[in-house]
């Protein structure tokens, strides 16, 4: 398996792992409307953290079983996987902020739109992978 | 126009000692798995790669990729 297809199942592995309870415990727990709301903050906090933890813990044993590959430059075909991948994540990313951003202030408020937002670039960074993943799979580029 | 590259890489590696995949991507700078994605036709190198491939072989493009008119994808 390359090593950014490596480092692609990395990053989506770790972001469902975090962001799925996170998640789910926001939809059955929804945030009250005080502001500022600390208890969410320091659960949003402690998602981002355990994300970065993981992702960092992550590249450290990807390097450490690979160090030639993992110093090895990103050559034409992996900057046009990426270039395509990061395609599909900007059109994510722009209609969720169309929707969060342009919409949801008319009808929704405080965490509900700021827990819409996080969604929608916790979904572009998983279409961004697997974007990555399927062109590495599939030998295109 | 419809068409599809064609690619004699595996031959010219075969010819050249088998040379494998991954010499010839350092040779040329990309990964062996860009080379494996070139040789079986799924990624179409940029010209300057595709130079750098006719190259290391010391043959002219045209011997090493040929463009294959009505062929399906």
């Amino acid at each position: 398996m390359p090593y950014r297809e490596k480092v692609a199942w990395l990053s989506l592995l770790s972001m469902l792992a975090v962001f799925i309870p996170y998640f789910s415990w926001t939809a059955l727990h929804p945030p009250g409307p005080e502001i500022p709301n600390f208890g969410q903050m320091a659960l949003y906090a402690v998602t981002s953290l355990s994300w970065a933890a993981l992702l960092g813990i992550g590249h450290l044993l990807l390097r450490w079983r690979a160090p030639g590959e993992a110093k090895l430059p990103m050559d034409e075909r992996d900057i046009a996987i990426a270039h395509k991948a990061r395609g599909y994540a900007y059109g994510v990313l722009i209609a969720g902020m169309i929707g969060v951003g342009g919409m949801m202030p008319f009808t929704h408020g405080g965490w509900e739109i700021a827990n819409a937002a996080f969604f929608m670039i916790v979904l572009a960074e998983a279409v961004f992978s697997i974007g990555i993943i399927r062109a590495y799979r599939r030998q295109h580029a | 126009m419809s068409g599809v590259i064609r690619n004699k890489i595996r031959t010219l590696r075969f010819l050249n000692g088998e040379m494998s995949q991954a010499e010839l991507g350092q040779r040329i700078g990309l990964t062996r798995q860009t080379v494996a994605a070139i040789e079986a036709g799924k990624y179409a190198p940029s010209l300057e790669a595709a130079f750098r491939i006719a190259d290391v072989f010391g043959v002219p493009l045209a011997e090493v990729f040929e463009w294959e008119r009505g062929a399906p994808n």
